[in-house]
């Protein structure tokens, strides 16, 4: 027979001080990871969206991005000899999408419009519908013939004045009126953060003639690899990389901000395994008669050694339990919305960081290897108890 | 018998626990003196750019959209006497990289005539500002950027702008700058980065931002509250900012990394808090008896409340130490400003952030030792001795 539970649950409660100074650094610790927990699982959310193996963006040689990009017409009818581009089974156009990348500043929601976010802006045809395949808008759409813009889900959120009917500025000098017609998804993807148009209306309110960019999707099964090198060939002089490998190269710079993270979460989750052993070491201290009290009626030394590193698991759950409900509660009450820059695109990508019961989940995984690898050495310190000497104690 | 000596066997007593204290401490300090520096850095970097007195002119709208030419004389303009302002200086983005490599150098084009007044604290000899005024392929690099490219003054370089029409252009290294805050750009004269664009089909020059050098804060403040409105009602309405305020718009979109710092350094210091905090009161009621005897046989209640804190904060100081040492060492024999862009970049450990933690150490140890001090000294010799630990 095992020590019972209520055994070590009521031990937890006989030093109180101590137990809920514990179970607060525990706390501490594991809000703090399943914050950047969530933020890297928001983040990775919405990049492993945008990357779609058959779609290809098309850049100007050189360009590192939309923003900095520009593809003039003449170019753009280049990629026409591409042999592996996707028709459409309806009217057998090649699926090619002309883009135009523009941004726009808006004020953010969180902080009440102290500080703007460089907002994207995508010219667009209805072309943009049938390569973007998961961007699906939410009711009205926009229509080729009047200033309308549709704005992703996230952007909508996120930044303020996007809301359907309101009219947002745009063009060189903000004398061009869209109206807000509709929201759009992009199952919470970058381009949930962006605000769409008509292309040619996008292009006169800009006053420009050519393109940013291009998007494509490529038939079922062809080559990436091959279509990019065909367009950086002497016929057509563009450079093309998969969606992948272009927001890759966007959130580079988020990444090394992840890894910072996750050094300093790790050093904090080592001391929080430090002050567990501390406190289990003085736990087995103060009841070395209690546990060889134990030994004599007939509990063995296995038995004494699982019990206690069940009551550090107890106690780490317990803190562990306390930093997720922290979490949450910051996440609800503070804010859970955040944005970043691409590396290159400088606009905005925004995003939400949600406690997911996997990421509650993970946390408590997390702190609970934690209290079994804390309670380790002071567990082993309470089976070795020498019974006799032990009882013999003042 | 010493304090110190009684200490010192105190806290051999239970060397486990003074270790794994020590360990619990040092962690979380060694990630409080990295957060501690970015913000101590980040705060300096703002200190150094208002002392410049200088204020951003950007287009209303977005930074990307370029203003003309023409608008450094109108906000000139502003100011016929020239007591206010020192000088104007358009820049515009280049964004150049060295071909076949991915990564943008924080590279742009600026006024060949007012770069040397604007930005004047980058040191600038009399040869240097010849040589700048001289030769149209000049460019002034960041130590770092220099760095990490292995250039020196005199080198001849090509970078490729990202930008349209993604001219591959040849400078020349003038200078290399080593002023804190301004070691990661690279700035080249605009005229010829115009010109090469004129002859490349792209025929309206403009600038991105315009740098105003101001000659005092009242100027700054006066000016700030004119520019803008000059500039209402046409098609190149601005944004007029002071240099930190400009900055920050862009620390919000790199995610924030400042404002993450001070929450982590919260969290820190509210865990070491409770470690030095749990194990003292451990400590202390391990040794009530043993306190009740130093008291019987004459130590003084000052002395005991003494004996106790003082365990407490030398726990908190070789915990810290254990913790700053090594994170110190390490952030100096790697230092992250090679990084580039970030704002991480301007992580630097610097002798106050070091201080600040050891301060923050200090009083973390006596705030977790006042609560046992105390008790030790109020401590009812009589009624301790006769309880049963």
């Amino acid at each position: 027979m095992a020590l019972p539970l209520s055994y070590h649950w009521r031990n937890l409660f006989v030093r109180k001080a101590t137990t809920a100074l514990t179970v607060l650094v525990i706390a501490a610790v594991v809000g703090t990871f399943a914050w950047v927990i969530g933020f890297v699982a928001a983040l990775n959310r919405a990049l492993s969206v945008a990357s779609d193996p058959r779609k290809i963006i098309v850049l100007q040689r050189g360009g590192t991005s939309e923003t900095n990009s520009a593809i003039s017409p003449e170019e753009f009818n280049r990629l026409t000899q591409l042999t592996d581009v996707e028709r459409d089974p309806d009217t057998g156009r090649e699926l090619i999408s002309p883009e135009m990348f523009w941004q726009t500043q808006l004020p953010r929601v969180r902080d009440g419009g102290a500080t703007r976010a460089n907002v994207a802006v995508r010219g667009v045809t209805e072309m943009a519908f049938l390569v973007h395949r998961n961007v699906r808008p939410q009711g009205a759409t926009i229509s080729t013939g009047l200033p309308e813009v549709i704005v992703g889900l996230s952007a909508a959120k996120q930044f303020s004045g996007l809301n359907i009917g309101d009219t947002l500025r745009l063009g060189f000098a903000e004398n061009r009126e869209f109206k807000v017609v509709g929201y759009f998804s992009a199952d919470g993807g970058p381009m949930e953060s962006e605000i769409w148009a008509y292309l040619p209306l996008l292009q006169s309110a800009y006053g420009r003639t050519g393109y940013s960019a291009a998007s494509l999707r490529l038939r079922e099964g062809a080559d990436p690899a091959a279509t990019i090198a065909q367009m950086a060939g002497a016929a057509i002089q563009l450079s093309g990389q998969t969606e992948g490998d272009y927001w890759r190269s966007q959130s580079s710079m988020v990444r090394i901000y992840q890894g910072v993270c996750y050094v300093l979460i790790g050093m904090m989750t080592l001391a929080a395994m430090f002050s567990i052993a501390n406190t289990m070491f003085a736990t087995v201290a103060g009841r070395t008669r209690e546990i060889a009290m134990l030994r004599t009626i007939g509990f063995s030394g296995g038995q004494v050694l699982r019990g206690f590193m069940l009551e550090s698991t107890l106690l780490a759950l317990l803190g562990g339990a306390l930093g997720c409900a922290a979490c949450w509660a910051w996440l609800q009450f503070v804010g859970h919305t955040k944005d970043m820059f691409g590396t290159s695109t400088f606009t905005a990508m925004a995003f939400d960081i949600r406690m997911t019961p996997v990421i509650v989940l993970i946390s408590l995984a997390m702190v609970a290897v934690v209290g079994v690898l804390g309670a380790v050495f002071p567990a082993r310190r309470a089976a070795q108890t020498q019974v006799i000497r032990a009882l013999r104690e003042e | 018998m010493t304090i110190t000596y009684v200490l010192m066997q105190n806290l051999r007593r239970n060397p486990m626990r003074t270790l794994l204290t020590c360990l619990s401490f040092a962690l979380p300090m060694g990630v409080f003196v990295a957060a501690i520096s970015l913000i101590v850095a980040m705060v300096k970097l703002n200190a150094l750019n208002a002392a410049q007195l200088r204020l951003a002119v950007q287009s209303r709208i977005a930074l990307v959209n370029a203003l003309p030419e023409r608008m450094r004389a109108e906000i000139e303009a502003l100011d016929p006497d020239k007591t206010r302002i020192r000088a104007v200086c358009g820049v515009r983005w280049f964004g150049g990289r060295v071909q076949n490599t991915p990564s943008v150098i924080q590279s742009l084009g600026a006024d060949v005539d007012t770069f040397p007044l604007v930005f004047d604290e980058i040191g600038w000899t009399d040869a240097e500002r010849e040589s700048w005024a001289k030769d149209r392929q000049a460019c002034v690099v960041g130590t770092n950027v220099a760095e990490q490219y292995g250039w020196k003054a005199g080198d001849r370089i090509t970078l490729e702008s990202s930008v349209p029409p993604n001219l591959a252009l040849e400078f020349h290294v003038i200078k290399i700058v080593t002023t804190e805050g301004r070691t990661n750009s690279l700035y080249l004269r605009r005229d010829y980065f115009e010109e090469s664009r004129r002859t490349a089909g792209f025929v309206t020059p403009g600038c991105n931002l315009f740098w105003l050098k101001c000659s005092d804060l009242a100027a700054l403040r006066a000016l700030q509250a004119e520019v803008d409105p000059r500039f209402a009602n046409t098609p190149n309405e601005t944004k007029t900012m002071d240099e930190n305020a400009f900055m920050a718009n862009f620390a919000q979109a790199a995610g924030d990394l400042p404002g993450l710092m001070r929450a982590i350094a919260m969290v820190v210091v509210f865990i070491v808090a409770l470690v030095a905090g749990n194990t003292m009161m451990m400590s202390f009621r391990e040794r009530t008896r043993e306190l009740a005897v130093f008291k019987a046989i004459g130590f003084q209640g000052g002395r005991v409340f003494r004996i106790v804190l003082a365990e407490s904060v030398i726990l908190a100081l070789v915990g810290a130490l254990l913790g700053i040492v090594p994170t110190a060492a390490a952030l100096l024999a790697f230092p992250l400003k090679r990084l580039g862009f970030l704002p991480l970049s301007s992580l630097e450990v610097s002798p106050i952030a070091i201080g600040v933690s050891i301060a923050i150490a200090l009083l973390v140890g006596v705030v977790a030792g006042l609560l046992p001090a105390m008790q030790a000294y109020r401590l009812n010799t009589v009624a301790a001795l006769r309880k049963i630990a």
